[in-house]
């Protein structure tokens, strides 16, 4: 549903290797002149596509007379990002996404862990519908729910409340985290847990003190990736909140460019300068998560 | 009163009307569910139980006061009247949320709230929305109110009659609307056309800005607002009044509302040629707010024929007056047959007091508050406009300045818009079907046909006929 | 082991006690929207109007209606072109290309491919508002890259957004949507030893029928269902051709998404949002139904 929660988990799935960075290496014989030159500027291609977009937005984030197209900055400053916090109150949206976006990954690591755990353990005849039932849900569009939701939350009085955004968000995300989550416990034998019942230890205390620790890793990827998709929520944002005091950055990115208007008016440099800092958790928590992620797997895969 | 019988009365009957159940009201405040007129079976009593006559207690609480402004003009005297609430009555705070977004973007947001738990007391809205707020029982009807403020008699019947709905008062004016056809005089002369520039008729735009796309190609010859992102201006500023210099009605006799037309025809293939022959630009149905950018180029010469509001002069004045008089002419629009002859009106954004509010008597001391003689007069000698209010024209700032009595004396020819709850949805369906001939897909008599289709989508096949 | 073949509630109760929490709030707010889109859809509530404060039971009106709009007639193409050039044409077959071409230079030792793998990820990391913003500046008439790129090799600019918006969009979130399919191939390509080209390189066979032989076998089982992955999740695109668009030039580029919210927050017609959105629901859940069956049967 998300953008990123159910790619990257489908992702995973596929492979372990899928997450890790190309870092096998094997020795090959070399490649040729032609083809050396044939790739890499295949290569100059193809990043020139991914990459140019964000290139402008570094060099439109730190030049006072930021244009639409790249250029090096012509008057380069970092009044841009001054002028977020100073005119644009950017400092209290910022604390309201953190805030937003860690009480969600909170609450959705807590509810994922005992979803994920329970449906792994469950002895059901039927338990394949439940992970199927889950599986649907997950392929729901948001941007289908947006105008129900927004009667729902309205009848609920879960407007303009975090209450609302966070149980919101943290139930959008819920559907392909409890499956990733569900994979993970399915990979810790259950003998370790039922030795502990046996010990003597209630169900609760063998989940706390011996499931959880070997799932860590799992729990850290559904924390990174619960945190991200809270921090990129902006449909259910755009529904939920109007009041100003409680924008977060999604809404407030929102905003800004709705209320540009006509190609003469975009203040480029401040907007960029938004996508900037917008950016940084995000490349933050993902690059530092994927190793996490390769350890994780590979500590995964070691209890068999 | 319902529809059908409203449409047919003239605004002057109806005015009488309106006075007379607003002396029969005056006279017995608590009687106001029993004399308003009876609603056609549709509409919730809105305001029964709601609003209390004017009380001699003391006043306090809290006003939130919510309303957008992108030109810069109103936030100055909003706070001085908030300020002058607050001196006078020491239990009352007065919070501004001003926003500095479009109306389109405001209006839903406004809506949204005031269907939640977080109702503001005062808003500022256009006030042709006044019979779709009235309906959903949003506002609060100001006529016991103003039985009680002197002030309102400077505000002449046809003001008073333009903020009317269903027998009740719901809003106060500032400043009315009115639009005229700018143009370039130095785009125009480049072009070799004369200084006094007069279309000889409708289609004398489209010539003027044929001869500037030759004769200039650095210049945008003409904005004709269409689509969804011109907002109210497509309607208003754009389809409306070629609609009526082609002859046109919007609604015909019976209040059903006219599709395709002989006069809708026309009003296409002149859309079909003002953007088929590249004379007014793409941009206009592609950009998120074209009109900011339109406004500013005509301010700074980059655009060569814009008919718009008559406020939009006072933000070229405000940055470089003496160009701007030098150099933006200003006109009545034409009819198909003739030269400049009328203007679009309307009442304006206006007042409103909310009817969920739960401090209305201290909100009603605000509305009085930034709709002083004095505050109506200067703002609208910055923000021009007509004043609403007759004594404000009384202000030295006003009576000195010539473009501003030019837009008064221009309200004379005025023709108004409907103030008809559904006149918003008709907007809308204004838009999709100007965006469809403005980009190109369909004949103009095809587009005529399919705008038939637009209204019946907005308001219901019933009220909907073509000609 | 102890197996209990007691009543299987009673076994499991502390794992469905464990499920309540995620369960409750995937109720409230997957189950409950469902149903309040259905309900909302038999009225004619709005958001302004007689019908904010009255909204009265209108049965199927807002149905045959729907069906009835020439407009949504074009909104349904607008979808399916969309998710066409997009999902099958362009994040398909570009995702594709991307893993065979890094898996190669991966086995082949290229330093640079982590660098490429890492710009084609943070296209797709990136909050998709961001692409939005991203790629606005780039289609610009007047200053954008691609315009001004274009002037610098002496071509004239592309009126992006005006003339080509279906192509703009579908540009766009080709861009942003390519890496998830990439990551699934490259996924699968990697479980192929190197050996295995290896031999069939000692064996005489030149690259294509070491691609034929022993890499499409690998890809063929994923390929049915990634595609109908990448399908469902273009579907439901929104924030990305409403920042690009808003729906394009008269409703050029509005697909079903866009259309449902217009109708509801510009139109402010909320019960004919709704009937929009059960609409969406409902071929949803015929694409994840269809998911489901083809990935039991694969399983």
């Amino acid at each position: 549903m998300t953008s990123i929660a159910p790619n990257a988990g489908v992702a995973a799935s596929a492979g372990s290797a899928a997450a890790a960075a190309p870092s096998i290496r094997r020795p090959k014989k070399r490649a040729g002149p032609v083809e050396w030159i044939a790739v890499h500027l295949v290569f100059l291609v193809v990043c020139a596509f991914f990459l140019v977009p964000f290139l402008w937005l570094l060099s439109a984030a730190f030049d006072e007379k930021a244009t639409a197209y790249i250029q090096w900055p012509v008057v380069p400053t970092i009044m841009n990002f001054v002028r977020l916090f100073t005119e644009h109150d950017f400092g209290r949206v910022l604390a309201n996404s953190l805030f937003v976006a860690i009480a969600t990954m909170i609450l959705v690591v807590i509810a994922v862990a005992l979803a994920g755990y329970s449906l792994s353990r469950l002895d059901l005849r039927r338990k394949d519908w439940i992970t199927y039932a889950v599986l649907l849900l997950q392929t729901m569009p948001i941007s289908a729910t947006m105008v129900p939701i927004y009667g729902l939350a309205r009848q609920l009085g879960l407007r303009n409340s975090y209450l609302g955004l966070i149980l919101i968000h943290a139930a959008i995300e819920l559907p392909f985290l409890i499956w990733l989550m569900k994979g993970f416990f399915d990979s810790i034998p259950r003998h370790l847990e039922e030795a502990a019942w046996l010990d003597g230890r209630s169900r609760f205390r063998a989940l706390v003190e011996i499931v959880l620790p070997l799932a860590r890793p799992g729990i850290g990827i559904a924390a990174g990736l619960a945190f991200l998709a809270a921090w990129a929520e902006v449909l259910m944002v755009v529904i939920l909140i109007d009041q100003q005091d409680l924008k977060t950055v999604p809404l407030a990115f929102y905003e800004a460019m709705r209320t540009q208007g006509g190609y003469t008016e975009v203040q480029y440099g401040v907007i960029a300068a938004m996508g900037v800092l917008y950016l940084l958790p995000v490349m933050v928590v993902f690059f530092g998560a994927r190793r996490l992620m390769v350890r994780g797997l590979m500590n995964s895969t070691r209890g068999l | 009163m319902d529809e059908v019988t409203r449409q047919i009365m003239s605004r002057r009957r109806f005015l009488q009307v309106a006075i007379a159940s607003g002396v029969v009201v005056a006279c017995n405040p608590t009687s106001i569910g029993s004399t308003s007129p009876s609603q056609g079976g549709t509409a919730p009593s809105s305001g029964a139980g709601g609003s209390t006559p004017p009380s001699g207690g003391a006043i306090s609480g809290t006003v939130n006061v919510t309303y957008p402004d992108e030109a810069g003009f109103k936030p100055k005297y909003v706070e001085q009247a908030a300020a002058a609430v607050k001196s006078q009555y020491s239990g009352v705070d007065v919070k501004i949320d001003l926003q500095k977004i479009g109306d389109d973007d405001f209006y839903t947001k406004l809506l949204l709230r005031l269907d939640s738990g977080d109702v503001p007391d005062v808003i500022h809205v256009g006030g042709s929305l006044i019979g779709e707020l009235s309906d959903a029982g949003y506002i609060e009807p100001l006529d016991d109110y103003l039985a009680g403020w002197e002030d309102w008699k400077q505000y002449p019947k046809a003001v008073q009659d333009g903020v009317s709905y269903n027998g009740k008062t719901w809003a106060i004016p500032y400043g009315l609307d009115m639009r005229w056809l700018y143009y370039r005089k130095d785009d125009l002369q480049k072009a070799g056309l004369p200084a006094d520039w007069q279309p000889a008729n409708v289609q004398g735009i489209l010539d003027a800005a044929a001869a500037v796309k030759s004769k200039d190609a650095g210049v945008l010859p003409y904005a004709l607002y269409a689509g969804p992102a011109g907002s109210s201006g497509t309607a208003d500023h754009a389809f409306v009044p070629l609609l009526w210099a082609y002859g046109g009605e919007l609604q015909d006799a019976s209040g059903k509302w006219i599709g395709d037309s002989p006069a809708t025809k026309k009003v296409m293939a002149y859309y079909a040629k003002a953007y088929g022959d590249g004379l007014s630009p793409k941009e206009i149905i592609t950009a998120t707010k074209p009109w900011t950018a339109m406004r500013e180029k005509l301010g700074n010469g980059g655009l060569a024929l814009l008919f718009e509001g008559g406020w939009v002069y006072g933000g070229w004045a405000a940055a470089d007056k003496a160009a701007t008089e030098q150099n933006v002419g200003y006109l009545l629009h034409p009819t198909e047959s003739g030269g400049p002859s009328f203007t679009v009106g309307g009442p304006g954004t206006c007042w409103y007091i909310t009817a969920k509010s739960k401090n209305k008597q201290a909100a009603w001391e605000f509305v009085k508050a930034v709709n002083t003689a004095e505050i109506v007069g200067k703002l609208n000698a910055e923000d021009p406009h007509p004043v609403a209010r007759t004594d404000a024209a009384d202000v030295t700032e006003f009576k000195s300045n010539k473009y501003l009595v030019d837009s008064t004396k221009a309200l004379e020819s005025a023709r108004f818009t409907i103030p008809s709850p559904d006149y918003p949805k008709v907007i809308q369906a204004i838009q999709t079907a100007t965006a469809r001939i403005a980009a190109g897909e369909l004949s103009a008599d095809d587009a005529a046909k399919r705008y038939t289709d637009d209204l019946k989508q907005a308001v219901g096949a019933d009220k909907v006929t073509s000609l | 082991m102890t197996a209990s073949r007691r009543a299987p509630f009673r076994r499991n109760r502390l794992y469905l006690a464990g499920l309540s929490p995620a369960a409750f709030l995937l109720a409230l707010f997957f189950v409950g929207p469902a149903i309040w889109a259905l309900l909302s859809s038999f009225t004619n509530r709005a958001l302004v109007g007689i019908d904010a404060a009255n909204p009265r039971f209108v049965g199927l009106d807002n149905y045959v209606r729907l069906f009835g709009d020439p407009d949504f007639a074009k909104v349904i193409l607008n979808s399916v072109v969309f998710v066409i050039g997009s999902a099958i044409i362009g994040q398909f077959v570009l995702g594709l290309g991307l893993a065979l071409l890094l898996d190669y230079a991966e086995r082949r030792g290229f330093l640079a491919t982590s660098l490429v793998y890492a710009a084609v990820l943070l296209a797709w990391v990136n909050p998709t508002i961001i692409a939005g913003f991203l790629w606005v500046a780039m289609f610009d008439f007047y200053n954008g890259s691609l315009n001004v790129g274009l002037g610098h090799v002496g071509l004239g600019p592309i009126d992006w957004f005006g003339s080509g918006p279906m192509l703009a969009v579908i540009i766009a979130n080709i861009w942003r949507g390519t890496a998830f399919t990439m990551l699934i191939f490259l996924g699968a390509l990697r479980t192929i030893p190197s050996d295995i080209y290896e031999a069939a390189r000692v064996d005489g066979a030149n690259a294509f029928r070491r691609f034929w032989d022993h890499t499409l076998p690998m890809l063929r089982p994923i390929a049915a269902l990634t595609l109908l992955s990448v399908t469902m999740a273009t579907f439901g695109t929104f924030i990305l051709i409403q920042a690009l668009t808003n729906g394009g030039p008269a409703l050029q580029t509005e697909v079903i998404a866009l259309y449902a919210y217009h109708q509801a927050f510009q139109a402010h017609a909320v019960g004919y949002g709704s009937t929009i959105a059960v609409v969406m629901l409902a071929l949803n859940l015929g694409f994840a139904i269809v998911f489901l069956r083809w990935s039991r049967a694969r399983a």
